[in-house]
């Protein structure tokens, strides 16, 4: 167990004091800035409603997440087997899967820091509006889902691939899938091959809770299909993680 | 002679009682049974304001009305660029149904809505009685909603600033009490 603790820690500080680590904090926040002054900058945007000027930054707060879930869990195995150091950590009493564990934990905590980092950008946008203290636990809810998901998947990747690259360019395809539907806009995705895309797309889940909750003031009853089909992905994807990791090559 | 025009008088009279019995059943059932009308809120409306229309449906005709189904329609009139809204957005029920109403009876609904977007629109209460093929439609109201920009620099400007920069202090600092510590 103290093993694995000092695995978290070393991740955790890892994300807090190292260039690699911070400097997705930083520029995250410069990407939420620019959005803010797009806002306030563009006379038509100006005038949206708080409630969707919220939504919008929700849900560049969520692919903000997964994109930094995806980069770092590109990073877990592929990284260090290209810096040269997971032969030192696989030296350690712990396993692989602890491994694995552990820099899970390390991208949740990433997760968690952009979540206080956007706090303040919700509130300038949406503190006049509607709905935005009903957004807060929606947007923590749906946005540990989601960089569960990718963060384990990339994860699983990284542990079987040779590169980062590799690793990191099959994640980003699979976010960019994941997100790609959710672009058509919703007259597209009226019909029921589109509604039944929504319901197994994880992301789309994600927004459309997102949605529901903060324009339309929908309450948890409307949320609990989408929720389902977060948490089952979370679980099949931390499945796949904790079997394919159970065995790591150098 | 006298007794052939009477004959052909009678099946005259009986033939136009019949073409007159059908057309008044006719006139009848094509006539509106049902009087709409839709009330706008008084004062200048902006966005942000959630007004509310009112909304009456009054049986007019002699039998009771089941099953009556009422809604709004919006449509913004912006000048070419004419098109119906989704109300999902501006948070207006959708419909309401009326399971019955007498004759003489008045039903009066309120239809809150959420103005989230400038410009020229009109609305309109509709009916629709199951038993009837034409919708019965009140008349069209205009009404303008004011643009009110929503987000203030005020607010937005100092977090878009300060936060980027708050970031770059803290790894500053984490960066120097490392290089000390080494």
């Amino acid at each position: 167990m103290s093993t694995f603790m000092s695995l978290v820690r070393k991740e955790i500080s890892e994300d807090l004091t190292a260039t690699r680590g911070s400097i997705l904090f930083l520029i995250a926040g410069m990407v939420l800035s620019a959005f803010s002054v797009l806002l306030v900058s563009n006379t038509e945007l100006s005038l949206l409603d708080n409630a969707q000027a919220v939504y919008m930054m929700c849900g560049i707060i969520v692919m903000l997440g997964s994109l930094i879930a995806v980069i770092r869990g590109s990073d877990g195995f592929a990284g260090e087997r290209e810096r040269g150091t997971l032969e030192s950590l696989m030296l350690t009493p712990a396993t692989t899967q602890n491994l694995a564990h552990a820099k899970l934990i390390g991208i949740l905590l990433s997760w968690m820091i952009l979540f206080c980092i956007s706090t303040p950008y919700l509130w300038a946008v949406g503190s006049t509006g509607q709905n935005l203290l009903s957004t807060i636990p929606y947007l923590f809810t749906t946005g540990t889902f989601l960089v569960l998901i990718f963060a384990s998947a990339s994860l699983a990747l990284s542990s079987k691939t040779r590169t980062f690259k590799s690793a990191l360019s099959v994640g980003l395809t699979l976010l960019l899938l994941a997100g790609s539907p959710v672009v058509l806009g919703p007259s597209l995705r009226q019909s029921s091959v589109g509604r039944l895309m929504d319901l197994v797309n994880p992301v789309a889940g994600a927004l459309n809770t997102l949605d529901s909750t903060i324009i339309d003031s929908q309450g948890l009853i409307f949320q609990v299909l989408p929720l389902a089909v977060l948490l089952g992905y979370s679980l099949i994807s931390l499945f796949i993680l904790h079997s394919v990791t159970r065995r790591v090559e150098l | 002679m006298k007794w052939h025009s009477f004959h052909v008088a009678l099946i005259f009279a009986i033939t136009a009682g019949i073409l007159l019995a059908c057309e008044s059943a006719s006139m009848a059932a094509q006539s509106p049974s049902v009087e709409i009308s839709l009330e706008r809120p008084t004062g200048t409306m902006k966005m942000g304001d959630t007004p509310v229309f009112v909304g009456t449906v009054k049986n007019i005709g002699r039998q009771p009305l089941k099953g009556l189904v009422v809604y709004l329609s919006l449509v913004s009139l912006k000048s070419g660029d004419e098109h119906p809204v989704d109300l999902e957005d501006w948070s207006a029920q959708k419909a309401v149904r009326i399971d019955q109403l007498l004759p003489g009876e008045t039903n009066t609904q309120k239809w809150g809505m959420r103005l989230i977007q400038s410009g020229k629109y009109g609305i309109a209460l509709t009916a629709v009685d199951p038993q009837r093929k034409q919708p019965i439609v009140s008349d069209l109201m205009s009404f303008e909603i004011s643009p009110k920009p929503t987000l203030s620099s005020s607010r937005i400007l100092p977090v878009a600033i300060g936060e980027p920069l708050l970031i770059l202090l803290l790894l500053g600092v984490v960066r120097i009490s490392r290089i000390r510590t080494a």
